[in-house]
């Protein structure tokens, strides 16, 4: 009697899965090489293979520098956009927040004479309110995270220009805690690397951290898994939700600081296009657009591969005006590998 | 006499202009499966959803135990031992069956750090195993394996195992065989049982008056947002509880037809 019927029909369905459980270790190792981070990290080494071999100056210490350069400025705007479509939802508002925050705190110190350090408090106040207006309209009235924030994106990028009057401002350039915090540079050999690389650094840590072992990323996925679920459960949904549309505007607002100082420049029509290049990232590390399935180690390899292209077309002569197309087709390549290799999977 | 666990006197609960509770009230007793029956629309969800804190009630009262409660969250409800599993929605099938287990009492270390929290993955996994043991779902279901890769059964033994883990007094199952195959839906009434012989009280929801005859004690018929009839399975039959539930006399009709 002990053996019953669920008993039973759980062998029988398990039956396949335990014939392969003396080859444990192949087991892991394939699922690795099935996951999507994996695959996205092949192919990231194709593409530096290949540019290195088109061009020699791609491996060059100036173009990795280069290349270090640019890479947190997008990437610190995907660590949480990672976050955030785990759970569900997504921020189309952060290029244009990129632009809003440096414009605002520029503007106190220039023209009200505000101290940089209170202006910098400002601009961050800025960037959560913006994110709470963000995450409180879409969970709270139930609108689409697209919507949504397509609107605060015209309305951000609209203020920009507007404070502006559609020119950019000079950006603080005297050497002081804050500029070194943000945009100090060091080198390292013949490498020239910017503080901005160990935010990035940093948060790409704290990020993995949050998702894969803090109790913060089991919320975080299973609200974008299933949301009924979590909240049957008592997950908060709506205040994680919330509070990672701020962790992006203010992860946005950083970067748009760390890039105003370390080009000195702080322009209204900074960021344009970010959003979608920043989701792209995301996408082709392998985290789903649907929600419930992130990874930032993902995240990483794909923000280090839109560089490497974005450079390295660029280093191999494709004419300017035609390097969209190479960007938007490799970045179509990925995700129809990424769609292969799952139904693959999902039929072994 | 058995010990009452749950009791709703006069619920009531509008939405805008409709009221889909009027004035329910119900009894569940320790170690009692009672089957919740009616048309869809009958005000069943609405009703499990009331206890299980997905939304307040208009007016009523609620005791859990003899002692008058207000559930306002769900996180309230599994505090005072209710647990709810719906049809499709009770785990995340992105996550381990570990994770599941726990979600939403995940195990910790530094409590201290809140959300932040660090997961002990260790206890979570071997919490995890022994209660698939427990409960008596194959040992060899890991773990770690993701919900998506288990089968409708499987998931619902899962969810129901949960419920039980966390020593519920009350357990809501809300269409638990649905989209199950013959020998899944087996398994899961087998659950229900069990789930009696431990103690806990079952209030079923379901549209399969069979199954209602295989596992109830008692049966409770809504109809527009009352409950119209409440009988004991041993003194009732199929046809009189087909009737109760759509309010035209079967019985009746059937004789007219003979």
């Amino acid at each position: 009697m002990q053996k019953s019927m669920v008993q039973q029909v759980m062998v029988q369905q398990v039956g396949t899965v335990t014939a392969e459980d003396g080859a444990g270790h192949a087991k892991a190792k394939s699922s690795l090489m099935r996951s999507p981070q994996f695959s996205s990290f092949v192919i990231l080494v194709v593409l530096l293979v290949v540019f290195a071999v088109a061009d020699g100056n791609f491996l060059s210490p100036l173009n990795i520098s280069n290349m270090m350069a640019f890479l947190p400025e997008l990437g610190i705007i995907a660590l949480g956009m990672t976050l955030l479509l785990t759970a569900g939802e997504f921020d189309l508002s952060v290029g244009a927040v990129f632009a809003l925050a440096p414009v605002v705190v520029m503007l106190l110190v220039q023209n009200a004479g505000v101290d940089i350090g209170v202006a910098l408090l400002a601009g961050l106040l800025l960037c959560i309110a913006i994110g709470a207006i963000n995450g409180v309209i879409v969970t709270k009235i139930g609108i689409s995270s697209f919507l949504v924030t397509l609107s605060m994106l015209l309305i951000v990028r609209g203020a920009a220009l507007y404070i502006t009057q559609g020119f950019p401002l000079k950006s603080w350039d005297q050497p002081g805690f804050f500029v070194t915090l943000l945009a100090g540079s060091f080198n390292i050999g013949a490498f020239r690397f910017y503080t901005s690389l160990w935010w990035f650094i940093g948060l790409s840590l704290l990020a993995v951290y949050v998702l894969r072992y803090a109790k913060l990323g089991n919320w975080i996925s299973a609200i974008g898994s299933n949301r009924n679920a979590a909240v049957a459960r008592g997950v908060p949904a709506d205040a994680v939700k919330i509070w990672l549309f701020i962790a992006t505007s203010v992860l946005a607002g950083l970067a748009g600081m760390i890039s105003a100082f370390r080009i000195s420049a702080a322009s209204p029509v900074a960021g344009t296009g970010y959003e979608l290049e920043v989701i792209a990232m995301v996408v082709v590390g392998g985290t789903a657009l649907t929600g419930g399935r992130g990874t930032i180690l993902g995240t990483i390899v794909g923000a280090l591969m839109l560089r490497a292209i974005r450079n390295g077309i660029v280093l191999v002569g494709v004419p300017g005006l035609a390097y969209n197309i190479f960007v938007g087709v490799i970045i179509l390549a990925m995700l129809i590998l990424h769609a292969l290799l799952q139904k693959n999977a999902a039929r072994s | 006499m058995m010990q009452e666990v749950l009791r709703l006197q006069n619920l009531q609960k509008s939405f805008g202009s409709v009221r889909a509770l009027k004035n329910a009230s119900l009894t569940l007793k320790e170690g009692e499966v009672v089957a919740l029956l009616g048309d869809n629309g009958a005000g069943k969800s609405t009703l499990i959803k009331a206890i299980s804190g997905v939304f307040p009630i208009d007016r009523g009262d609620i005791y859990v135990r003899g002692e008058k409660v207000s559930i306002r969250s769900t996180r309230e409800a599994m505090d005072l031992g209710i647990e709810t599993i719906h049809q499709d929605t009770s785990l995340a099938p992105d996550l381990s069956i570990a994770r599941n287990l726990f979600l939403g009492r995940e195990p910790v270390n530094l409590k201290w750090l809140g959300v932040f929290a660090p997961l002990d993955l260790a206890k979570l996994r071997d919490a995890a195993s022994a209660l698939l043991k427990r409960v008596g779902i194959s040992k060899k279901l890991d773990a770690d394996a993701l919900v998506s890769t288990l089968s409708g059964g499987e998931r619902q033994s899962i969810a129901i195992s949960r419920a039980m883990q966390f020593a519920a007094k009350v357990i809501i199952l809300d269409e638990p065989t649905n989209n199950l195959g013959v020998e899944e839906t087996h398994g899961v009434l087998r659950f229900v049982k069990e789930m009696r012989a431990a103690g806990h009280s079952v209030l079923l929801i379901t549209h399969n008056i069979h199954h209602v005859f295989e596992v109830a004690d008692r049966i409770v018929v809504m109809r527009r947002g009352e409950i119209v009839a409440e009988q004991t399975v041993a003194d009732t039959d199929l046809l009189t509880v087909e009737s109760l539930i759509t309010g035209a006399d079967l019985s009746a009709l059937m004789k007219r037809a003979q």
